[in-house]
């Protein structure tokens, strides 16, 4: 497990490291001036190559990209804002920022946003994947599989707005959604995120109810779990620990993958939602070809997105021992 | 990713373009002008509920300088106006720049009245007519030699937050840290204006300018030319105050100290912002804020159609709510604009913004090819794809209708034929003989740029020219247009004026001086009799003179038709019920944050 | 079913399994009856899809009861199974009777190590604490001939050869000492030797514990090694019973025949052919009318009047022994001659 693990996380800095480059690569390969976004009115060459000088990016795109290396495992000296300690993940273009602060500002509301949603749609998905696995056939399980079919053919954006409009502004039955902080007030952490939540569990939910439905029913027609009823074991603990055990495994690699990314940034959610989190965080650094916000939210993204592969994996070793961890 | 999407502008609407990119497309009102005649509350005019604002024509006000009686605080007292309380805001973007050196977008200007202050300011008076008063100093500023040299006496009584008296070293350490190298984003002015300006760094290394001179509470400027306007130039957010004990260079702009009746009591970027009372302020010292609310909360990151929804429904806090941006939504105006309940509580105001497609003069230089532009030019059509009515007015001007010097004329029968005249257009191309001719036109990716794109092309074909149209990605977009060798005939773009005159419209754009890369004159006009005019117009220091003489040049550059102006920009800004005294800045282009109360 | 003095320890009568599917209903198994004594072992031979499968599933109340039409009785040791309530047959599973499956590997469950399998079957049904579970699921595993009981109680099935996962698998039918094991096809995924060690291994603890035993094959060689009585059963139905002497020597039914011929036999030359049944088992949608067997039977015709296509011929009993057959005694004396017998020894 210890190699496992050694190797993947050696594994996954190689990967980040590679998308550290072809994301700088990329923000270059199309041609764009960051200098001018903070370029006033009156954009002259002198003020321009000032911007560029006090953005450190007046140097060759590899020379630049050595820098940001050079920043993030031994610290590196700027111009305009003294020297910054490893891991320095630079400044931001737009507003000067350490990219580093802003993320870690950031990160909270969308951890909030994606283990609350998560809890709500794992909850709500895979009880009713299991009744509909229970009730094959019958009504139970055919409502459960077409409200999941409409579930996850609906937009974040379209179902945001009108549940906003009607939960929130017509019947007031829930608050409008924002951001505060869990330790400054639990309650309205909860209140403020509940709608999100609900309406990122909608889209969600559908897949977990349609997987855990279908790899229920196709564990319960398992041999085992024959054997395991044959043994005198009840109904209820030959589904739970035999075919619930085995439809787990495709559940937690897609739960994984969908973690990773919504902790990259549930784009539309956040913007949808108007909460500050790494997704609005993502399209303003787009917006303003904001390199350094754009390096530090990709390899936040990218970097999720591995960290729970590797979870997903060992987890998968954990159910499923006849998967070897090497 | 599931969630990452191509909706990045989903609903961006209007404010399709980033606000940065706004800012050098529109020429930031960082201290623009527009006049309140154009601008109605919806509660006034409830008379035509469905109808669309219509500013043509709309009478404009001058801006007038204040005396110093005028520019004596304690500003006076709003009707029926309350103390206390908590004004919030719903904001799409937060403020990159709080280091008032680096602010040149209105936005940012806005939001920063309460707690900076410069040497003159705006005054509004009961109906919004502004004022150019002494804001730190006690009046408008005196000028000598024809407006060469420029004196300013700092009032008695002002104070840091942190007790301390405003100095005049804090004058003018202000203005030599404009020269610092981290003083990259905002106007350049005063920079350019001051004699030796050229050759100075900055303060930090010890040594001072000398054209700035210090004499007990006065600070004299002596500038390289005459400048009538100086006063209104020093109006500019980015010339308000910075104390220099508190100077931090450039993490200032993170920390930014308040002379103002507010300072930031916290701040966290992005998110939020919050102002309470300075008590060092003395309302005696300020002619211009009236600070009744205790508190304003400032909300960053909602998107238009999310704060337009809550300002629809009223509730909470939202009931205490101001725009300082965000209009209403594009999916939303007609709703709100028809409901005559809603109606009352919408402030419907013209930017000073003039939207317009400059004519690259260097490659076309037919006067006729560029009058059949402008007449095949398909304005009612542009007008729908822009969301109609509601949100352009159909521009035959560089001026806007705000804008003092504004002279309404129509040269091109716009009014006429707003759909344009291709008869008359193709007639002109045959007898400039350039029946075919060819039209590259750039444009910016937007919601609308491809619609815009193909109605212009059609138009114009019509007419008989042939077009390319070339879709330019926006971060380069005005470095590629403003170069001085392009490939483009014709390009969209828009300025509006930093302060309220004709030199802050004309000069940047039209002047043959501005001609240079990156510099905003992107027609390359370099006609000796404009820039003779422009030269002229700027020296005159009788304002109603001058503004006839803008007014002169305006149709000057149209009869040379350097240019297609396209619209004027009419904002709507929904806000919430218990907020009082909502009125139009026309100085800062935005909700006036000084001026209102929260009803008890 | 040899002598009637002793009272059966597992009766079924006029069994009636059916399915409702979206094509019809299917009758798996349409009237079936045996008896079983206590000690003894009845072989249910038949092809994939005759019913024997599912007749033993619904012994033991696996069923998919939703989908499952059920008649007929089936008593074990007196009690009524088909009316019992799924406690009181959870209580019986896996403890007075239990079940040896086919693919082991399949069968157990890949998530859990073989001991915690055999325990838990132990637990549920004597409250044993886990640490005597453990040891008994040891003392099984010893039993069956795993070397090293007390380290591979740990292992998972996957790290088990297949013979060895198929004693641990009657380590876990037989942990509770039940008086019912039904077998269904325990050794067919199993190569010859580890077959033979298992067949010995069921008969010894047969032996030992006095377990009557339900043997499901379509293998008439594994019949002759074990059975005491042997049960044919064709699309469904009962064609053939009879002691293993009777069936195996003498054959009365044209398919019992059929699959005598169809084994691969080592007394035979090898260039002797093998026979096998032409034709595929009957659709258990839409059977055959008259005789199930009728469309493969090589007799068919031999019988007058088309009564095979017509009639279904009634199984009769006498003494355990009988068949269900339009030929005659005389017919099947003529036809059947020599091919019998060859492969009973």
């Amino acid at each position: 497990m210890l190699r496992f693990l050694v190797r993947r996380v050696i594994g996954a800095l190689v990967i980040l490291l590679i998308i550290s480059a072809i994301t700088f690569w990329l923000f270059y390969a199309v041609p764009r001036d960051p200098a001018m976004m903070s370029c006033g009115k009156n954009c002259t060459p002198e003020n321009l190559a000032q911007i560029r000088k006090n953005l450190g990016i007046d140097h060759s795109i590899p020379v630049q990209y050595w820098y940001w290396l050079k920043g993030v495992f031994a610290g590196r000296d700027y111009a305009g804002y003294g020297y910054c300690d490893a891991p320095c993940f630079g400044y931001s273009f737009a507003n000067n920022v350490p990219v580093f602060d802003t993320i870690m500002d950031r990160l909270p509301t969308t951890l909030s946003l994606a283990f609350g949603a998560a809890v709500v749609f794992l909850v709500l998905g895979v009880g009713a994947g299991m009744l509909a696995a229970l009730k094959q056939g019958r009504f139970l399980d055919k409502f459960a599989s077409s409200a999941s079919l409409l579930g996850s053919s609906l937009q974040i954006y379209f179902v945001g707005y009108i549940a906003m409009y009607y939960f929130v502004a017509q019947l007031g039955w829930l608050d409008q959604p924002s951001w505060t902080p869990f330790s400054d007030d639990p309650v309205a952490w909860f209140s403020g995120l509940l709608l999100p939540w609900l309406v990122l569990a909608i889209i969600f939910t559908a897949n977990y109810t349609r997987m855990t439905r279908s790899q229920l029913v196709e564990q319960l027609s398992e041999d085992y779990v024959r054997t395991a009823r044959a043994k005198g074991l009840s109904r209820a603990n030959v589904f739970f620990r035999f075919a619930w055990r085995g439809a787990m495994g495709p559940i937690v690699t897609v739960f994984g993958i969908d973690l990773g990314t919504l902790i990259g940034g549930a784009i539309i959610t956040e913007q949808t939602f108007s909460l500050p989190g790494i997704g609005r965080l993502a399209v303003k650094s787009v917006d303003q070809s904001d390199l350094p916000m754009l390096l530090g939210v990709t390899l936040l993204a990218a970097g999720a997105i591995v960290f729970f592969n590797i979870i997903v994996d060992a987890v998968y070793a954990l159910i499923d021992p006849r998967i070897r961890l090497a | 990713m599931p969630d990452l999407s191509h909706h990045f502008h989903f609903k961006a609407g209007s404010m399709s373009f980033s606000r940065r990119n706004f800012l050098i497309a529109t020429g930031v009102a960082a201290a623009s002008t527009s006049v309140l005649s154009a601008c109605s509350s919806g509660s006034e005019g409830g008379s035509s509920q469905d109808k669309a604002p219509k500013v043509t024509g709309a009478k404009t006000v001058e801006i007038p300088v204040g005396t110093k009686a005028d520019s004596t605080g304690p500003a006076p007292e709003v009707t029926g106006a309350v103390k206390g309380g908590t004004i919030y805001s719903l904001q799409q973007f937060d403020m990159d720049h709080m280091d008032p050196a680096q602010i040149y977008v209105s936005t940012e200007g806005a939001i920063t009245v309460p707690i900076m202050r410069g040497l003159t300011g705006y005054k509004l008076d009961a109906k919004g007519n502004a004022t150019l008063v002494g804001d730190a100093a006690t009046d408008a500023g005196t000028m000598k030699d024809g407006g060469k040299t420029w004196s300013f006496t700092l009032k008695d009584g002002l104070k840091w937050e942190d007790g301390a008296e405003v100095s005049s070293d804090d004058l003018r350490h202000t203005f030599e840290r404009l020269f610092a190298t981290f003083v990259t984003e905002g106007p350049r002015y005063v920079q350019d204006f001051l004699v030796g300006g050229d050759k100075y760094k900055g303060p930090y290394e010890g040594k001072s300018l000398d054209s700035i001179e210090v004499d007990g509470k006065t600070i004299t400027f002596r500038l390289k030319e005459a400048r009538a306007d100086f006063n209104f130039t020093l109006a500019m957010r980015a010339y308000s105050l910075v104390p220099k004990k508190h100077d931090t260079k450039e993490k200032y702009d993170k920390q930014p100290i308040s002379c103002g009746p507010y300072k930031v009591e916290s701040r966290n970027i992005g998110k939020s912002m919050t102002f309470v009372r300075n008590e060092h302020w003395d309302p005696k010292t300020d002619a211009i804020r009236n600070a009744y609310p205790d508190k304003y909360l400032f909300q960053m990151g909602y998107e238009l159609v999310a704060s337009t929804d809550r300002w629809i429904a009223d509730k909470g806090t939202d009931q205490y709510a101001v725009p300082i941006f965000n209009e209403v939504a594009p999916e939303r105006i007609a709703q709100v604009l028809t409901n005559a309940e809603l109606k009352k509580r919408v402030l419907t105001a013209v930017d000073t913004v003039t939207y317009y497609w400059p004519i690259n003069m260097t490659r076309i230089t037919d006067l006729k090819v560029r009058q059949a532009i402008n007449y095949a030019w398909p304005h009612q059509q542009l007008q729908t794809i822009g969301g109609g009515a509601y949100s352009q007015e159909i521009a035959t001007t560089i001026f806007a209708p705000v804008t003092p010097g504004y002279t309404k004329f129509d040269l091109y029968g716009v009014d006429k034929k707003p759909g344009g005249d291709p008869a008359k257009a193709k007639a002109l191309l045959k007898e400039a003989g350039k029946v075919g001719q060819k039209l590259v036109i750039a444009y910016q990716q937007s919601d609308t740029a491809v619609k815009t794109a193909v109605a212009i092309k059609n138009a114009l074909e019509e007419a008989g020219f042939t077009v390319v149209n070339k879709q330019v990605d926006k971060s380069t977009f005005y470095t590629q247009i403003g170069k001085i060798d392009n490939d483009f005939d014709l390009f969209a773009a828009g300025w509006s004026p930093d302060w309220p005159n004709g030199y802050s419209q004309f000069y940047p754009c039209w002047s043959g001086k501005n001609i240079g890369d990156g510099r905003s004159n992107y027609a390359q006009l370099n006609d000796p009799s404009v820039n003779k005019a422009i030269d002229a117009a700027s020296q005159i220091a009788d304002v109603a003179e001058a503004n006839k003489a803008w007014g002169n040049i305006d149709k000057m550059i149209m009869e040379l038709a350097a240019v297609v102006p396209d619209y004027h920009k009419i904002r709507n800004y929904l806000y919430g019920s218990k907020v009082g005294n909502v009125i139009w800045d026309s100085a800062n282009t935005c909700v006036a944050l000084s001026k209102l109360y929260a009803k008890k | 079913m040899t002598s009637t003095d002793q009272q059966p320890f597992l009766s079924v009568r006029d069994l009636k399994v059916h399915f409702s599917t979206e094509d019809g209903i299917v009758k798996a198994v349409d009237g079936l009856s045996f008896d079983l004594l206590k000690g003894k072992t009845l072989g249910i031979v038949g092809e994939s899809g005759s019913g024997k499968s599912v007749t033993n599933l619904a012994i033991l109340g696996l069923h998919d009861r939703d989908r499952t039409a059920i008649e007929g009785e089936i008593l074990l040791d007196d009690k009524e199974l088909l009316t019992a309530s799924e406690k009181q047959l959870e209580r019986l599973r896996g403890n007075k009777m239990s079940m040896i499956f086919q693919d082991a590997l399949a069968s157990l469950s890949p998530y859990h190590t073989i001991g915690k399998q055999i325990s838990e079957t132990y637990r549920k049904h004597t409250g044993a604490s886990k640490s005597q579970s453990r040891a008994r699921a040891i003392e099984m595993l010893r039993r069956v001939g795993i070397p090293q009981p007390e380290v591979r109680v740990d292992d998972y099935p996957h790290q088990f050869s297949g013979g060895m996962r198929q004693r641990a698998m009657i380590a876990m039918a037989l942990v509770c000492d039940p008086e019912l094991l039904i077998a269904d096809e325990p050794t067919t995924a199993l190569d010859v030797t580890v077959q033979a060690q298992i067949m010995d291994l069921l008969k010894d603890l047969q032996q030992e514990f006095g377990t009557s035993i339900v043997f499901i094959t379509h293998d008439l060689g594994v019949i002759a090694d074990i059975a005491d009585d042997v049960l044919v059963m064709y699309g469904g139905r009962c064609v053939e019973r009879g002691t293993k002497r009777e069936v195996l020597r003498s054959p009365q039914h044209p398919y019992t025949l059929g699959l005598l011929s169809s084994m691969p036999n080592l007394e035979h030359p090898v260039d002797v052919p093998l026979n096998p049944i032409p034709g595929s088992p009957p659709s258990l949608l839409n059977p055959p009318t008259g005789c199930r067997f009728h469309p493969r039977c090589t007799f068919a015709e031999k019988v007058e009047g088309g009564l095979c296509s017509k009639e279904q011929p009634p199984l009769e009993v006498t003494n355990g022994r009988g068949s269900a057959c339009h030929l005659t005694a005389d017919q099947r004396a003529e036809f059947f001659t020599d091919l019998a017998g060859s492969a009973a020894n």
